[in-house]
């Protein structure tokens, strides 16, 4: 009987095992970072799964054997080597190996996908800082020239090449995390931490801020969008540029709306009063994959139930409701933004 | 003896009985007297003396150990400084005359004479006052008395509000009808001039009741306390006074004129206001250069690491229509209400949501010098193409 019912719990086991593949999953490594962690966490699942098999069948032997067999496993050599040299061994063994795994192509990781561009090379590392905000992520740019510009809750990476990020925070300790790209880091107040990570195939993989820090801290994530090197250097050169001039009725009257409402107060378009460093940069938002911190898909939808709404879609975040419009108006505002590409 | 007869009560458990037995059948007492309707609570039929000495007694002690509570309680009375603002008094006093002068008279007008059948009478207030502190007087005016016609203050929040009308108390008893005249009926026609006339020259309905303390494109405000109203927009005095009327614009002052509006003349007299030229600003009050220095940057580039927006980014030139223009408006009235949002008593409004969050990340330090600076901006697009 007590076997049948341990059958439930197992299946959900098996069923949450589905979990492991995805955007977000250190079991899926997009890139040779997260394919050392991978390949770590592997060995050291398997050597603790055989370890705890032995255990398992020890036991067995202390239990239901015959005197004689229990007899040996008694004796001092088995206990001197069973129970001392083969955990110390085992141990320093494998931290050893994971010292000169996790150090390996730690400077390049570019150079390790192979995959880049001209031959596996990957030359200058791309730099970006990310800024870690109550609940966002602030995404700075800095072209090898000095140009910097912003972006926000999307990182979009060339495939094949080393990026170097630099971590820091606005307000209290975050933690940067990819699983399919890299193991995470903490931003620290006062601190710049660097980490270094590639990409070896293009695709979007999800992070997560994976340090408690305030109300709506479960709501702040963010995309790394892995494009190849010709898709990323378009992207580079429309993103860095100001934001393209509304084109219908609708998306003029929501950039005046937008304008008059204040919202360059906080939010920057480039190629428009609005220059706010206070918020998101919000220039190119209409072509990100999702909004607020990779919690909404981007639609003009989306976008209006934000502006009216966003205190209950993250509370006490730091934008305020705007009940003050129209639905009319809150459409235009929603249809200017999503005309942002 | 005393000592045989202490020694004859009862003691002990049996003293307890006696007390109960005792309170019980003063209780049934009580309820028989009351269920017999004997009592005769008519206003007609004056209190007894001893029943009058003895209700006005717990009143005054009451008074006195409830504005204690409430001082002790409530740390640095913070909203007192509203009484130093110059002009409270004449804010006070234009509320006292469409308020209170109803009920207990004022210097020249004596109160509506169905007011004095009232048991006890709303007494005339230059003899009732003296006998008053100002916290009590502050009490009294806030919170009102029980089983009598004194109401609360109907924004029990607006503490600085009843401040003004204390302002306006200290002075009621030295005041003559002239003297209460000057002070009370600020900008408004004098009550002799015939309603007609006005009425003739186009004049909102209700208007009478707002120059009492407003500006009216002659005189300024009565106070600084009181918001300019010439040259705001239309859209914003009709939201303005329609949020009043509801209540959800917190205002003991403002709420009773705005409920006595329909719909029709609150936009009458939004557009009467919108219309009116600027009044000259009174003389600008003489700022600490570094305060001022600090508001504009508030003011213009806002407070990024505090998380403050530019405040022109929303009250600048291409401003929506609901949203106001600072410019020239008074320094206490402006960090009046920035106060009122970081306090809590403004949160109602989808205005109030935008503004809360902002005066929350505001210091006192940056409240007064962002007031003061606007205060000195005359910047902005005057209607009627007239500069201040």
């Amino acid at each position: 009987m007590s076997g049948w019912r341990a059958l439930p719990p197992l299946l959900l086991a098996v069923l949450a095992l589905a979990g492991c593949e995805g955007v977000q999953s250190a079991l899926e490594p997009q890139g040779p970072e997260a394919a050392r962690i991978a390949l770590l966490a592997e060995v050291l699942f398997v050597g603790a799964g055989a370890i705890l098999l032995l255990v398992v069948v020890l036991t067995a032997i202390a239990v239901y054997a015959p005197e004689a067999r229990r007899r040996w496993l008694a004796r001092h050599r088995v206990v001197v080597i069973g129970g001392i040299l083969f955990p110390g061994v085992t141990v320093s063994v494998l931290l050893v190996y994971g010292l000169l795994l996790m150090g390996a192509g730690e400077a390049d990781p570019g150079r390790a996908t192979g995959a880049g561009a001209e031959g596996g090379g990957s030359g200058e590392p791309i730099r970006i800082a990310v800024v870690g905000e109550q609940w966002w992520w602030r995404v700075v740019y800095q072209e090898a020239d000095g140009y910097r510009f912003e972006t926000a809750n999307e990182i979009r990476i060339p495939v094949g090449r080393t990026v170097e990020l630099e971590l820091t925070t606005a307000d209290v300790i975050h933690s940067f995390w990819v699983p399919k790209l890299a193991g995470k880091l903490d931003m620290i107040p006062g601190r710049t931490n660097r980490l270094r990570l590639a990409a070896d195939r293009p695709g979007v993989s999800r992070g997560q801020c994976a340090e408690y820090c305030g109300g709506a801290h479960a709501l702040m994530a963010f995309e790394v969008v892995a494009l190849s090197e010709t898709d990323f250097a378009e992207w580079l050169e429309l993103t860095a540029g100001p934001a393209p001039e509304p084109e219908g009725e609708q998306e003029r009257r929501g950039r005046k709306l937008f304008l008059a409402a204040g919202c360059g107060g906080c939010h920057t378009v480039r190629g428009t009063p609005a220059a706010g460093t206070i918020g998101p940069d919000l220039t190119h938002v209409g072509g990100r994959l999702s909004l607020a911190a990779a919690i909404l898909p981007n639609s003009p939808e989306a976008f209006a139930s934000w502006i009216v709404d966003n205190q209950h879609i993250k509370p006490d975040n730091r934008m305020p409701p705007y009940g003050i419009f129209g639905d009319a108006e809150v459409e235009a505002i929603a249809a200017y933004l999503a005309s942002l590409r | 003896m005393a000592l045989p007869l202490l020694a004859r009560l009862p003691r002990g458990r049996s003293l307890l009985a006696w007390i109960a037995a005792t309170i019980m059948v003063l209780a049934i007492g009580g309820f028989l007297l009351a269920s017999s309707g004997l009592y005769n609570i008519a206003a007609s039929v004056p209190h007894i003396p001893v029943t009058r000495w003895f209700l006005h007694y717990a009143m005054q002690r009451s008074v006195s150990t409830q504005s204690l509570i409430e001082q002790y309680l409530a740390g640095q009375p913070a909203w007192r400084r509203a009484l130093e603002v110059e002009g409270a008094d004449r804010l006070g006093a234009a509320h006292f005359q469409g308020g209170c002068a109803f009920c207990h008279g004022a210097p020249g007008e004596p109160p509506v004479p169905v007011t004095q059948g009232m048991r006890p009478a709303p007494p005339a207030l230059s003899e009732a006052l003296p006998g008053w502190d100002d916290e009590e007087l502050f009490w009294i005016v806030r919170h009102g008395f029980k089983y009598t016609g004194m109401p609360a203050w109907p924004a029990v929040e607006r503490q600085d509000e009843v401040w003004s009308l204390v302002a306006f108390l200290r002075r009621l008893p030295g005041l003559d009808a002239e003297g209460y005249r000057t002070l009370a009926y600020g900008n408004s026609p004098p009550a002799s001039e015939p309603a007609a006339e006005i009425l003739e020259e186009g004049v909102p309905p209700g208007l009478a009741s707002c120059a009492r303390c407003h500006d009216d494109g002659l005189a300024p405000a009565v106070s600084r306390l009181v918001p300019r109203l010439a040259g705001l927009s239309r859209d914003y005095l009709a939201t303005a006074l329609t949020h009043y009327a509801e209540g959800r614009r917190p205002s003991g002052i403002m709420e009773p004129v705005a409920v006595a509006l329909d719909p029709g003349e609150i936009a009458a007299l939004a557009d009467h206001y919108a219309g009116l030229p600027r009044a000259p600003a009174a003389d600008a009050v003489p700022a600490d250069p570094e305060s001022l220095a600090l508001g504009e940057r508030i003011a213009t580039r806002g407070l990024p690491e505090a998380l403050v927006p530019a405040c022109l980014a929303c009250h600048g030139e291409t401003r929506l229509a609901i949203f106001p223009s600072l410019d020239g408006q008074p320094a206490p009235y402006l960090a009046g209400q920035l106060r009122l949002w970081r306090e809590g008593v403004r949160g109602e409004t989808p205005q109030d949501r935008l503004m809360a969050p902002i005066a929350k990340r505001l210091t006192e330090a940056e409240v007064e010098a962002v007031a003061t600076y606007f205060e000195t901006r005359a910047g902005g697009a005057p209607a009627e193409g007239q500069r201040p």
